[in-house]
């Protein structure tokens, strides 16, 4: 619960330019691998204004998959992905069917209150079949780069954010080149519209929370191998899913890589130069930014999904 | 200044309810003394009690921000647990109960009004999270600042094993947040209260003073959850971040008042109570499964009752989500429809 996702490497006793670059280099990495872990949070958000405060449960239940997959036949974690997505698609279309779907049109509150009660399902659900027993999962991509004396790439991280990024550009790409991706553009800018040009609204919805729940179920394989997984690790990550969707604006993809490398680079910095504690004050610093942001630019930094002149519910 | 449209409800009580919550009070007080004669009042049910008469009042304080005003605060634990850290570690270093209790509440007090002035600015779902924010941002300070608070380690407090005692303490205190919400309701605070609810602009321009309402509103909520944070901390004896500032406590108050009725005095009573024994009999037959049914039984309770028990039997000052929410976003709602 109190420590970050990717624990960061606290140097003792090296020089401070390269603590510098180190804390450089570990928030970057840390900022793609929250860019693509909230990309499906502000998407959903966006598209259907459900905000899904069971998205760090989603992370988890991607990761206790890889975790199974890994234990259980031996496949890597950044094989497992290709594995972890199409069955968390299918689990995102089926519950956007059977609950969300019923949440859509309803006040924010109604989809807080029951995402947060599927939260609370998911976690406990988990913890009774596999135990509250940390998991970690082992990839063949371990070990550091030495970038020069003093300062390191770690392997995993970078293998991390290569996939960060293929999943930001992969994500942008359908949204903006298939017809698919238009159409859920569509349905997010306006619904009315959407369903006028003939657009199954109902069914776009089921597919965007698919994608968004496949996504940050490949988030949660990317994970497991840095960090410990365990059933209550969930909350943490949606409350920085909101911190980032908060700076970025919604289901803006740029934005989210922006806001997740300032996110990173924030805890990055404080775990490294503030002793003992920084992995705690870095939680802190998080939530505190999140705040600022929203009592002083409530509209986020960037532009989102839908059109920049419609005002956020604010 | 003026409310004169807004004129507080005086409903006239019908005989048979003043009687019929007469006489409830008057069994809750006689029931320790009766200890002896009933095999059935026994040390752990009276504990329990104090339990729920603890819950029934932190519901009644969420629901005057949540309810009343429709500020739905994520993070109102954060109240409970500086409440119980404020008393337990000025207990922890000496202090007597009472005048650590009080400055408990005041320090409760101080962060809400620090808290509450920037934060009441936003609407909607972003209040809440940013209430969410704040909570779990309070609870890693106080897991850091290991000087005072004993860090992750905790503090114990002197012990004082009088159920008895407990269950007078939070009895009494439970009736007077029921009477100061029942007070509440049917002042012109009150009604101002339900005027920024229904429509914050509109009560500006009737000229309430929506910014002192508001916090005033929060601040009084934090100050009585304050001093229940306390009272719990002195009954547990020991307190560390992660029994205090558990987020399932904020949303388990939200559960009660909604199942109760939002926006109704009586309504987070009910809700309490139906809960805090519905879990006590769902916890004695599924131990492990507890959670997950209480997390099914929210998502049912939003789905299918969203009016709460108070609403079915038609309090007219009960509000729905729906009407909650609809309104303060009434504008987006509407493009999106």
């Amino acid at each position: 619960m109190a420590c970050g996702p990717l624990p960061l490497t606290t140097l003792k006793g090296g020089r401070s330019i390269d603590q510098f670059v180190q804390a450089i280099i570990n928030g970057i990495m840390l900022g793609g691998f929250y860019a693509a872990m909230m990309l499906g949070f502000s998407v959903i958000w966006g598209v259907m204004g459900v905000i899904n405060l069971a998205h760090g449960e989603f992370v988890m239940v991607g990761a206790y998959l890889t975790w199974l997959m890994s234990d259980g036949a031996g496949i890597d974690p950044f094989v497992a992905i290709l594995l972890v997505f199409p069955i968390m698609f299918v689990f995102g279309y089926v519950l956007q069917r059977v609950l969300i779907n019923r949440i859509v049109d309803r006040p924010h509150l109604v989809a807080l209150l029951v995402t947060f009660g599927l939260s609370i399902i998911m976690a406990n659900a988990v913890k009774l079949r596999y135990t509250a027993t940390p998991r970690l999962t082992d990839t063949a991509l371990s070990g550091v780069w030495n970038l020069y004396e003093g300062v390191t790439i770690p392997r995993t991280k970078t293998g991390i954010l290569v996939v960060a990024l293929l999943i930001m550009a992969g994500l942008h790409l359908f949204l903006h080149r298939t017809k698919l991706g238009k159409s859920i553009r569509a349905a997010a800018q306006n619904k009315q519209a959407a369903r006028i040009v003939g657009i199954d609204v109902k069914k776009i919805y089921a597919i965007t929370f698919g994608i968004c729940i496949a996504i940050t179920g490949v988030a949660g394989a990317l994970i497991s191998s840095t960090q410990a997984v365990f059933p209550f690790m969930g909350p943490p990550l949606t409350l920085r899913a909101f911190t980032i969707t908060a700076l970025a604006g919604l289901g803006s993809i740029p934005g989210a890589l922006m806001g997740g490398i300032t996110l990173g680079l924030v805890e990055s910095f404080i775990g490294i130069y503030v002793e003992g504690i920084g992995t705690n004050l870095a939680i802190v610093a998080s939530f505190a930014l999140l705040w600022v942001i929203l009592v002083t630019r409530p509209q986020g930094l960037f532009g989102g999904l839908r059109p920049a002149e419609e005002p956020q519910p604010l | 200044m003026s409310t004169a449209t807004l004129s507080p409800t005086r409903s006239t009580m019908p005989l048979w309810r003043i009687g019929l919550m007469a006489l409830v009070v008057a069994s809750l007080v006689a029931m320790p003394l009766l200890r002896d004669q009933v095999g059935w009042i026994t040390n752990s049910r009276l504990f329990s009690f104090t339990q729920m008469f603890m819950l029934i009042a932190l519901a009644s304080n969420w629901n005057l921000t949540g309810g009343f005003t429709g500020y739905v605060d994520f993070g109102h634990a954060v109240f409970f647990g500086i409440g119980a850290y404020g008393t337990g570690v000025l207990m922890h270093n000496g202090w007597e109960f009472p005048p650590a209790l009080v400055a408990g509440a005041v320090f409760a007090g101080i962060y809400a009004v620090i808290v509450g002035y920037p934060t009441l600015r936003l609407k909607g779902p972003y209040f809440s999270i940013a209430m969410l924010g704040t909570f779990v941002a309070v609870r890693e300070i106080v897991r850091v600042w290991k000087g005072v608070t004993g860090g992750g380690v905790g503090l114990t407090l002197p012990p004082y094993l009088n159920r008895v005692a407990f269950y007078y303490y939070t009895l009494a205190f439970a009736l007077a947040v029921v009477a100061i919400m029942w007070w509440i309701r049917r002042s012109e605070f009150g009604a101002s209260l339900i005027a920024i609810r229904e429509d914050e602009i509109g009560a500006e321009m009737r000229g309430i003073n929506t910014t002192v309402q508001k916090m005033t509103a929060f601040t009084v909520a934090g100050v009585l959850s304050g001093v229940v944070g306390g009272m719990w901390a002195y009954q547990n004896t020991f307190i560390d971040p992660d029994i205090v500032f558990i987020e399932s406590r904020t949303i388990e108050l939200v559960m009660m008042t909604m199942l109760g009725g939002l926006g109704t005095v009586l309504g987070p009573v009910i809700g309490a109570a139906t809960i805090y024994w519905m879990r006590d009999v769902v916890w004695a037959s599924f131990l492990d499964y507890h959670l997950i049914v209480e997390g099914a039984l929210l998502i049912i309770i939003v789905l299918f009752i969203p009016r709460g028990i108070v609403g079915i039997f038609g309090d007219r000052s009960s509000t729905s989500l729906s009407e909650l929410w609809g309104r303060s976003l009434g504008k987006d709602q509407a493009e999106k429809t």
